[in-house]
């Protein structure tokens, strides 16, 4: 299609008294942006780069026709939300952005051809690209033992493990264990594992007589917001939630639902295992979790280009920048991103003071909810984003405006990063 | 998809000002803008409530074509006062020329209908 393009801009070119050398014709080509993964950085990223570069091609490859957002999934988990309302399709960017949106399993990176290569049903395609965006989230590393993702989901990529995981919860009965393992961070959504404690146990408090809720936190206190949740885990929740920090898993078993950790052994009937994260498998095959755990992509802030392959672009939750991976977080660093592409098509350099920011509204219980956020500011004697001290905090409690500020705010960032 | 455009690709980033020279010779709009417009990046991070371009769709307040001073006072206000919602740490995220920058840009946007 964009051979075609291509031709009509130079027959334009011709007929208008223009006779071009091959070199220059082929200068004459739109640049051509390729985005991998049609989640919270991807879509916001391709949809920026059309509002705002004009004449960019871009593609916008995920491996699924729509995208199921991890925001508001833990209610889903609860049945409080039908799957539907984290539904997000590409219709809009397809109609109203104009990206083309190709629906395959991105394989292999040939960063000196500059080409993508992606399964699309039985076939291969090979996408050649100016620059490359990759926002594939996470991959996840399995724990030790005999660990099965269907017998003992995590429910942390949303879609058929969200439902999973709200089917168990649905079967528990009275007096049964519901056992949740937190990784070390980094992780996505730092409030989001207590946030599925706080849901699971009002679940429970509510529909299953007895049931418990065990929290095996393997760092050593809770991540995000401590305040409300300590409060939650401590006060609402203290009968039916047990929190345990610093217990790392050993090993699972998920046919058994034993797990063996640093601080002892557990038998649970709903195991909710959240393995420890790295950068999506792309980013890895490519080279380019190059940051010192091996687990993320080293990028300049100002671009989020890989600081191995600048013409590869990496952002969201598999970017090492040490902001918090977040939807909206990855929705602000697109944001960055298109900018600084489109900048760099005229030839122009990256904004020099961009800022971030993320945010993340939790439900404590069925109608509160509590919020997180951070903003960052890029600090050019360190060549990092810095967090503005006096933009982090907590809600002072969970609210019912709380709540519907979640409601509202979720439909906004949908909107603004599938629309 | 096309596979022969490797030439191009590679061709493409040392000559970026030609392609633009040559586009305008051409009255078309090939390759691009020129420098985008200050405050529309640092706008954009209030979309993610504010709505795309400043128009929310439902709830939060859309912030497209406000009078410039007037928000700007409110941001500086936000930033300044005790903390109570989210939206008085967010303001507190920008320097007073950045919320400034902002403003400027929204004042600018198509006001949403309401
Ligand atoms: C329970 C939970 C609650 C959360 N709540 C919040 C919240 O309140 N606020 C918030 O801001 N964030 C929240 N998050 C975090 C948020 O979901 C992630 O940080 C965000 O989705 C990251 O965006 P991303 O673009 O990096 O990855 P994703 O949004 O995960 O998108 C990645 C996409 O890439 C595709 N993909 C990957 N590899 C390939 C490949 N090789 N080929 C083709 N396609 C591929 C996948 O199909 C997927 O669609 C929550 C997360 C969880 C788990």
């Amino acid at each position: 299609m964009s051979n075609r393009r291509t031709f009509v801009k130079m027959a334009a070119l011709a007929a208008a008294g223009w006779s071009l050398s091959r070199p220059l014709a082929a200068q004459m080509a739109r640049p051509r942006v390729v985005v991998v993964g049609g989640g919270f950085g991807g879509a916001t990223v391709a949809k920026y780069l059309k509002l705002w570069g004009g004449n960019v091609d871009v593609t916008l490859v995920d491996r699924a026709s729509s995208h199921y957002a991890c925001i508001l999934s833990n209610l889903v988990i609860t049945g409080a939300l039908p799957i539907s309302r984290i539904q997000l399709g590409y219709q809009s960017l397809k109609t109203n952005r104009g990206v083309e949106v190709l629906q395959g399993e991105a394989l292999t990176v040939d960063p000196v051809a500059r080409e993508l290569t992606v399964q699309v049903g039985s076939g291969r395609q090979t996408l050649p690209y100016d620059r490359l965006v990759l926002s594939p989230g996470v991959e996840f590393t399995p724990p030790v033992g005999r660990y099965d993702p269907v017998l003992t989901p995590h429910a942390w990529k949303a879609g058929p493990q969200t439902l999973l995981l709200r089917d168990r919860l649905r079967a528990m009965t009275a007096n049964q264990t519901f056992i949740l393992t937190i990784p070390k961070s980094p992780y996505r959504c730092p409030p989001g594992p207590y946030e599925r404690a706080c849901a699971v146990a009002d679940y429970l408090k509510r529909r299953k007589r007895g049931a418990r809720v065990l929290v095996l936190d393997a760092n050593a206190g809770i991540q995000a917001e401590p305040r409300n949740f300590g409060n939650a885990f401590a006060g609402i929740y203290k009968d039916v939630l047990t929190y345990v920090p610093d217990s790392t898993i050993l090993s699972v078993d998920s046919d058994t639902g034993v797990l063996v950790t640093t601080q002892g052994s557990f038998t649970g009937d709903v195991v909710n295992i959240i393995p420890e994260h790295r950068a999506g498998q792309l980013v890895i095959d490519t080279g380019l979790a190059n940051d010192p755990t091996g687990r993320w992509a080293v990028v300049d802030p100002l671009t989020y280009a890989s600081v191995a392959e600048p013409d590869i672009h990496v952002l969201g939750d598999s970017q090492g920048t040490g902001q918090p991976k977040s939807g909206h977080m990855a929705n602000s660093q697109a944001k960055v991103c298109a900018d600084a592409i489109i900048r760099a098509f005229n030839g122009e350099t990256p904004d020099p003071a961009p800022v971030t920011s993320s945010a993340c509204f939790s439900p404590i219980t069925s109608s509160t909810a509590s919020w997180l956020t951070a903003s960052f500011q890029y600090d050019p004697a360190t060549r990092t984003m810095k967090r503005v001290d006096a933009s982090f905090a907590e809600a002072s409690r969970p609210t019912s405006d709380g709540m519907q500020q979640m409601f509202q705010w979720a439909d906004n960032i949908f909107a603004d990063s599938f629309a | 998809m096309p596979t022969d455009r490797r030439s191009q690709g590679r061709g493409l980033r040392p000559c970026l000002p030609l392609v633009a020279l040559l586009a305008a010779l051409a009255g078309s709009p090939a390759s691009a803008q020129s420098t985008p417009p200050s405050g529309r990046l640092l706008a954009a991070q209030c979309a993610q409530c504010h709505g795309t371009n400043g128009r929310a769709v439902g709830g939060f307040e859309s912030i497209a074509g406000m009078k410039a001073n007037d928000l700007y006072k409110s941001l500086l206000e936000m930033s300044r006062r005790r903390p109570e919602n989210i939206m008085d740490l967010q303001a507190r995220a920008y320097t007073p020329a950045q919320l400034r920058l902002i403003a400027e840009y929204l004042a600018t946007l198509p006001r949403a209908r309401d």
